[in-house]
């Protein structure tokens, strides 16, 4: 399991500067928060830099071992991040912090906490968790998938050959991809700045912005902020949407690379597509619908305006947006873009083979044929995400939530989304939300911001156990006969 | 052998045959038409016996599809049959029978109801028609007291009909057609593929509607005991929606109607064996012996039933307050009439136990997974259907499995039967365009006006040839108050490509599209 701690100690470096700094920002307060975020962030960051020098992780991990890793990682930081909440006093009740914290971690724009009345440390904490969040899914995405297993069963979840040119290896790739995500953080802060935000509300929205986590420092999203800081995130939001490989793209200059994606076309069209077919609709404004749709693509979850009032086909533009959700090498969510695109490239496939059974149709992702085996094996994955979508919601309809609150709300929360028609409401407001319902979202979060794998890698550990355990059971039910009927054998002998 | 590896049928008859224009689509049609017209004029005549106010809508109905069929079949002989007019052939039969299907109500003015236009009307017509011959069961009729006997009959005709398939008579009167009947049967049978249950195709079919006819004829006996002798008329129009997994019935209120626990043991009983393997009914009177328990689709049928059952009584005795008893016959008539994909409903009213859309959402939830699922292959119900949902199970363990092996080589079995890679793949395609085509339809209901709670389990129905939805189209109320008349349109269309399984539909244009690109290369030539 070196591999898990390897990247735990990684992570609870990270976490542990940004806590210290958020503390250290929140300084000059009046609360008492600041010091107890300043000295918790710096014992994690210098328990992580202890460790980080002992802790080496082994060449060639497992498969298994690496998803049993990153299911642990999350695990761990969303951990952290409730005893955080709990220990400040930020929130009272425990299971109120695990859901905080799991949707600050999994970059979903679900929150408990009354902004007016938070602190600037714990606005701020929330905010870099999302950010924190964000780093470790692009990490997952771009770095450890390709680089560390280099498996082409798992290309619907890895970056290809494109992967290759901005992470030769796992060393320089993870160093390149934090320069670029904090480079791109930076950017947003600067330019929400320069729009007349204030220095602890740009920090906020910048870290929602660039990890697509869309926390803000207020109760209504960015409803009530101007149209320059709405387009400074609209074109932040479709930035950290389409993902690093863009940020390194135009970082490097490299225009044809961005013209040559067929993922960032599609990601356009899909955009374009949901914009028009929203602004469409009487009552919506163009730069409005534009807003809300670069929002549910990247599954941001900021709001410029209550969507949920647009109207029935409105709201089912956005499900589905959100749905599919951002492009691979993004902190976003939802099925992406990509997979998307296999997927209906497998299905045009069935289609054409039901004409010629014998025909070969070959599924491509930029000029790169794939498998039969590999586009099953996205399709099992794709049928678990689905399942868990469906358990989300019969689990948040068991609970109480409306019959469309269930729905939207799951799909909402698997995606990383956060807002959603019903009890959650446009703003991903929790308060109207039961607390067994609450604790529903939780698992659904989690399991979308992992992408499935590591939750199917999670089960397969399990039936492992299983099946070993009950092989283990039948043995020493098998030796405790033969020795009952050897006891009765010598009992016999003696008669 | 012909084009798509599928052989030829003989592309002319024997003497006169040879003058007549090669058409397999129209010959089946016209097959379909008359078999359709023959309904009508029983119909007809029943209601000439009885109420005799929509005798003449029947009787010139029977007039016109029998005559336009007549014409098709007489004139025409099937071609070669290539694969890709195997799908056209058999969309088109069905979209045509749906809209000649759909003259008797307009003619008796079944939907004239005040304030309806003419175009209302139609659509109402074509909508009933097409929840009729799709075995769906959905409705606009809001008045079930004006129609006569006859026309009533010819509604639960429609299911009738439909349930088995008219490709599927069409087949079992066609002794020529040889493979490419069997590639006929298999585009129009919900599954994955068709079985054989003899050497010659047409035989296969004629023993299908063999089964049927015998399983209609059990229902009626079977309804007309539980009913206490009572009604002839409704133990048949019962029997005809039982046997097709329709759910028309012939009173406002359903089974509801009769508010007894022997008529709706029976129906569960004769729902749950239409939603089960008519090849395994034909064996099982064949061979004198049940196979079904051996069937690792049907133990799974019945598993997903028996689960549902029970986890919607827990949900509505804890969170609605019923008794026991009432909770357990609401949810369960409900579950089997819904994982069946029959429709019928025990609600004797708005708020009653078996009106599930005043149920928490929850057991709303289970009730909108088994409209997905629906039953087994191979018998007349709708959904994706049991089989292919055990495949996708199996394929999402072997993920599970891969995750820890990922060299491994994993076969999906069930039972002892391993499942080829081919039919994976197809099961997965399948499964995707399912998914997709809900998302369409719920923005295309939606952006017609369609309320979206309503929409999305009205959309799901529809696929799932379902009947009732959720919301204001539950089993106590009706699609003309939920939705628009595009929107009709469009559900309509739904059921037509949900019965049908999708693919024919989607697939109906290729032979057009050949076409033109053969015009246009003859035309730069």
């Amino acid at each position: 399991m070196s591999w898990a701690l390897a990247s735990i100690v990684d992570a609870g470096l990270v976490l542990g500067v940004v806590t210290m700094l958020c503390g250290l920002a929140g300084i000059g307060d009046d609360s008492t928060d600041a010091v107890a975020f300043a000295c918790v962030g710096a014992v994690l960051a210098a328990l992580a830099a202890v460790a980080r020098r002992r802790v080496a992780p082994p060449e060639r991990p497992g498969t298994g071992r690496v998803f049993a890793g990153i299911g642990l990682l999350w695990t761990a930081l969303v951990m952290f991040g409730t005893v955080l909440y709990a220990g400040s006093g930020t929130l009272a009740r425990l299971d109120d912090a695990l859901v905080e914290s799991a949707a600050g971690f999994t970059t979903t724009s679900l929150t408990l906490l009354d902004a007016a009345e938070a602190s600037r440390s714990v606005l701020l904490f929330r905010a870099a968790t999302s950010w924190v969040g964000g780093l470790m899914a692009v990490w997952i995405g771009v770095v450890t998938l390709p680089a560390v297993l280099r498996s082409t069963a798992l290309i619907g979840y890895t970056t290809g050959r494109r992967g290759l040119d901005l992470v030769p290896s796992a060393s320089t790739g993870q160093r390149r991809v934090l320069l670029l995500y904090s480079g791109f953080t930076a950017a947003c802060v600067v330019a929400y700045l320069l729009t007349g935000l204030g220095v602890t509300d740009a920090l906020v929205v910048g870290l929602g912005t660039a990890s697509t986590g869309g926390f803000t420092g207020r109760a209504d999203s960015l409803a009530g902020c101007g149209g320059a800081t709405q387009a400074v995130a609209g074109a932040g939001m479709f930035l950290a949407g389409a993902g690093i490989f863009v940020v390194w793209w135009i970082a490097r200059g490299r225009l044809r690379s961005l013209w040559r994606s067929q993922e960032l076309r599609t990601f356009v069209v899909l955009l374009a597509a949901a914009t028009a077919a929203m602004g469409l609709h009487r009552g919506v404004g163009w730069g409005e619908a534009a807003f809300m749709a670069v929002s549910a693509v990247s599954t941001t979850g900021f709001a410029v305006v209550d969507w949920t009032g647009w109207g029935t086909a409105t709201t089912v533009i956005m499900l589905v947006a959100a749905g599919i959700g951002s492009m691979m090498g993004s902190p976003g969510g939802g099925m992406r873009v990509m997979r998307v695109q296999l997927l209906m490239g497998s299905a045009g496939g069935e289609l054409r083979r039901q004409l010629d059974p014998y025909a070969v149709v070959l599924v491509r992702r930029n000029d790169e044929a794939l498998s039969q085996r590999t586009l099953d094996r996205l399709g099992g994955h794709q049928v678990a995400y689905v399942v868990l979508v469906g358990v989300g919601a019969l689990l948040l309809g068991v609970s109480g939530v409306s019959l469309l609150g269930s729905v939207w709300g799951s799909v909402s929360a698997v995606t990383t989304f956060g807002p959603a028609v019903g009890e959650i409401g446009a703003f991903g407001l929790l308060d109207g939300v039961d607390r067994a319902e609450r604790l529903a979202l939780v698992p659904l979060m989690m399991g979308g911001r992992m992408s499935v794998p590591p939750v199917l890698a999670g089960l397969g550990l399990v039936m492992n156990w299983y099946k070993a355990a009950v092989r283990r059971g039948r043995f020493s039910a098998r030796l405790a006969l033969r020795r009952l009927e050897a006891l009765a054998e010598s009992r016999s002998g003696d008669g | 052998m012909a084009e798509g590896g599928v052989p030829a049928a003989a592309p002319t008859g024997p003497g006169p045959l040879r003058d007549r224009f090669a058409s397999t689509t129209l010959h089946i049609l016209g097959i379909a038409l008359a078999a359709v017209s023959l309904g009508m004029l029983a119909c007809a005549l029943l209601e000439a016996a009885t109420s005799r106010r929509d005798t003449m809508a029947l009787g010139a109905s029977a007039l016109v599809a029998g005559a336009a069929g007549g014409l098709l079949w007489h004139l025409t002989v099937p071609g070669a049959i290539r694969k890709r007019d195997i799908f056209a052939t058999v969309a088109w039969t069905w979209i045509l029978t749906t809209v000649v299907g759909a003259l008797p109500f307009m003619l008796a003015g079944t939907f004239a109801v005040p304030g309806a236009g003419f175009v209302e009307q139609v659509v109402n017509s074509v909508f009933e028609s097409a929840s009729g011959f799709s075995a769906s069961g959905s409705t606009v009729l809001t008045d079930f007291e004006s129609p006569g006997r006859g026309l009533m009959m010819y509604r639960q005709l429609t299911h009738w009909y439909g349930g088995m398939g008219v490709v599927v008579l069409a087949v079992a009167v066609l002794p020529f057609l040889g493979v490419g009947g069997l590639e006929l049967i298999t585009a129009e049978a919900p599954g994955t593929t068709s079985d054989r249950l003899t050497p010659r195709v047409s035989e296969t079919a004629r023993r299908l509607w063999m089964v049927y006819i015998g399983f209609t004829a059990c229902a009626t006996v079977a309804f007309f005991a539980a009913d206490g002798f009572s009604s002839l008329y409704d133990a048949v129009a019962h029997a005809f929606t039982l046997a097709a997994t329709g759910g028309f019935s012939v009173h406002a209120d359903s089974i509801g109607h009769y508010d007894s626990v022997a008529v709706e043991t029976v129906v569960i009983v004769f729902m749950v064996l239409g939603g089960a393997s008519f090849s395994l009914h034909w064996r099982a009177v064949a061979t004198g012996r049940l196979p079904h328990h051996r069937n690792s689709e049907f133990r799974s049928y019945l598993g997903v039933l028996a689960v549902a059952s029970a986890v919607i009584v827990i949900l509505v005795w804890l969170e609605s307050g019923l008794p026991l008893g009432s909770a357990i016959r609401g949810a369960v008539f409900t579950v089997v009439s819904l994982g069946t994909s029959t429709g019928l409903s025990n609600a004797t009213g708005p708020g009653s136990p078996g009106d599930y859309v005043t149920w928490v959402a929850g057991a709303q939830l289970v009730l909108l997974f088994l409209m997905v699922v629906g039953g087994c292959t191979g018998s007349t119900s709708g959904g994706i259907k049991v089989m292919r949902m055990q495949v996708l199970g199996l394929v999402m363990l072997r993920s599970v499995q891969h995750s820890q092996t990922p060299r491994a080589v994993i076969p999906i079995r069930l039972g002892r039967d391993t499942v080829s890679e081919n039919v994976v793949s197809r099961v997965a395609g399948f499964f995707l365009l399912h998914f997709l085509l809900v998302i369409a339809g719920l923005l295309a209901v939606t952006a017609l006006g369609g309320e979206l709670e309503t929409s999305l389990g009205s959309v799901v129905s529809a696929l799932g040839n379902m009947g009732p939805a959720l919301g204001e189209a539950g089993p106590t109320s009706n699609y003309a108050v939920a939705f628009s008349q595009p929107a009709r349109l469009v559900l309509a269309l739904l059921m037509i490509v949900g019965r049908l399984e999708i693919l024919p539909v989607l697939l109906a244009v290729v032979p057009y599209v050949y076409r033109v690109r053969a015009l246009t290369r003859a035309a730069r030539r």
